[in-house]
């Protein structure tokens, strides 16, 4: 009976150890990016290199695409109907630059930019490079999950303006498919439209990439049974990036709303 | 009175030829005092009590799954033990903190089983890698190091390749030019044999041996390779569930009465050790 106790709580303890492990992680790598040495310069660059030139173009569809077609055209559907159009422009504000910008940027990053990180040092490691790193006296945190942690938040920081622009590019397509006028879609816009919104969304961006970050470089320096371990940690990481997205979406909004009221408001 | 099953066998003791007769070691480069280590339920090393000397080629031999290359994680302190401690130098392992232990890694050079070059990095660059993380060299020092250490392992014209143009004995030497650069008093080895043809393998022990007549210091191999103990062996430990059989100098265990350890020196099919 025991065992079948032990067995039936095996799962839950090993994601406990995991989500402990990647706490951890988080802290090492925040220690580690702080104190000197800072040997990662060179592969920062091309850690944020690598992820500009993965991501810009999905992203640029994805955002324009999911602009046009959820809260654009759904919800200039909704408003027709009330002949409430202008307000299309408001609930960009809401949609877009608080939830769906900073979300679509996440999700591009995880899928594109964390799997090739979980894959690369997931072989690394099925190689043993990791090992041979750290019995030549290299740190790999510092090395590896620093640049990739720091190249990361900046990229998907950056990325969320361009999904911002993208996004709302989709919102001006919709109310011209719905043959209104921009005038009020920007009135209703800027009325809304607050710094708290735009550091809100810059600063959950960045944090999403933190995460994506600590994940893929956790899966991957974590990775084990030769090829078939690495697409295994490349799955996994690309769920447990969400289930942390989300999550921590939910708690960040949360505190949002809770410290700045203000928001909440529609004008 | 309980009636006997008489189909039933007596338990076998898993440990009934661990004698553990070995030679003393004096000022030992490496010493395990009762490390256990277990990974869920499959328990390694059981109480691994070994010293291995200076200056010294040392062999750890086994069957396959006996924890030998379990033993060098913990040597370098990319595995730590479960219980009981790990010395090098004297200095616990496992005591040391981060600054120290990568300190501790810099006087060690392993060579990995596929070598574990760095794929992103041509085959000189791959060697001078530990000179340019560790010391202040100029780039022709540097240079002058790699193309000797690389000349002495044969590779003195594949400078430019990269790991996936190499065969795996090409690797393996790479692997060893990048282990020697920075001029490790402890040197590992983990299964320097393994997918090598036995020319080769030859080859690779006489390497061994002379650069290890030329630099001295410790100097650990894993193997399950009988030919290549012979060869390059002076201190051998034989290792079997997660403790030493016996140790002590190699013409000693080679003479071995015990059945385990001569069964698994000379290679044999009949004696204790099983498919099991």
């Amino acid at each position: 009976m025991a065992s079948i106790g032990q067995r039936a709580l095996m799962p839950a303890k090993n994601l406990l150890e995991e989500a402990g492990d990647m706490v951890i992680l988080t802290g090492k790598t925040v220690v580690s990016a702080i104190k000197p040495p800072y040997p990662y310069g060179g592969e920062f660059v091309s850690q944020f290199l690598f992820a500009l030139k993965l991501c810009w173009f999905p992203l640029l569809i994805s955002t324009v695409a999911f602009g046009y077609g959820a809260p654009g055209l759904q919800a200039a559907n909704f408003l027709v109907l009330f002949g409430a159009i202008d307000r299309l422009g408001g609930f960009f504000v809401l949609a877009s630059i608080r939830e769906f910008a900073p979300f679509v940027t996440a999700i591009v990053l995880a899928g594109v930019a964390g799997t090739a990180i979980t894959a690369d040092l997931g072989a690394r490691k099925i190689r043993e490079e990791l090992d041979a790193l750290q019995v030549l006296g290299v740190d790999p945190i510092k090395n590896l999950v620093v640049p990739r942690f720091l190249a990361l938040m900046l990229v998907t920081g950056l990325f969320d303006i361009y999904a911002l622009l993208f996004g709302i590019f989709g919102g001006i397509v919709a109310t011209l498919v719905n043959g209104a006028p921009l005038g009020p879609f920007w009135a209703t816009f800027f009325t809304n439209a607050s710094t708290v919104d735009l550091w809100g969304s810059l600063l959950k961006t960045t944090l999403y990439g933190a995460i994506i970050a600590i994940v893929c470089c956790y899966k991957g320096m974590t990775a084990s049974g030769g090829a078939e371990g690495v697409g295994r940690a490349v799955n996994q990481a690309v769920v447990i990036a969400f289930l942390g997205i989300f999550a921590f979406n939910y708690v960040f909004t949360q505190t949002l709303l809770a410290t700045h009221p203000e928001i909440q408001v529609i004008r | 009175m309980p009636i006997e099953d008489p189909n039933t066998q007596p338990p076998v003791d898993d440990y009934q030829w661990h004698t553990g007769r070995t030679t003393e070691v004096v000022d030992p480069a490496i010493e395990f005092i009762g490390v256990k280590k277990a990974f869920g339920s499959n328990k390694v090393l059981n109480g691994l009590d070994m010293a291995l000397p200076d200056d010294q080629i040392s062999m750890i031999l086994g069957p396959s799954g006996t924890g030998k290359s379990v033993c060098i994680k913990h040597i370098v302190g990319l595995l730590y033990p479960d219980d009981g401690d790990v010395l090098v130098h004297g200095e616990s392992v496992p005591m040391m903190g981060d600054d120290q232990l990568y300190a501790m890694r810099q006087r060690c050079g392993l060579l990995f089983q596929d070598g574990a070059l760095f794929g992103s990095m041509n085959l000189y660059d791959n060697v001078a890698f530990p000179l340019r993380q560790h010391t202040e060299k100029s780039e022709d020092e540097i240079a002058h190091i790699v193309n000797q250490r690389l000349k002495e392992v044969g590779l003195g014209n594949s400078n430019e390749k990269m790991p996936n143009e190499l065969s795996g004995g090409m690797r393996k030497r790479a692997g060893f030019a990048r282990a020697l650069v920075l001029d490790p008093d402890i040197v590992m080895f983990d299964e320097p044999d393994s997918g090598l043809d036995p020319v080769r393998t030859a080859l690779l022990c006489e390497l061994i041996q002379e650069i290890h007549a030329e630099n001295g210091g410790a100097y650990v191999v894993i193997t399950h390779d009988i030919a290549s103990a012979r060869r390059v062996a002076e201190y051998i430990a034989v290792l079997w569930k997660g403790q030493i059989v016996e140790s002590g100098a190699a013409t000693d265990l080679f003479e071995s009465a015990n059945p385990f350890v001569r069964q698994f020196l000379s290679g044999e099919s009949q004696g204790p050790l099983g498919m099991e």
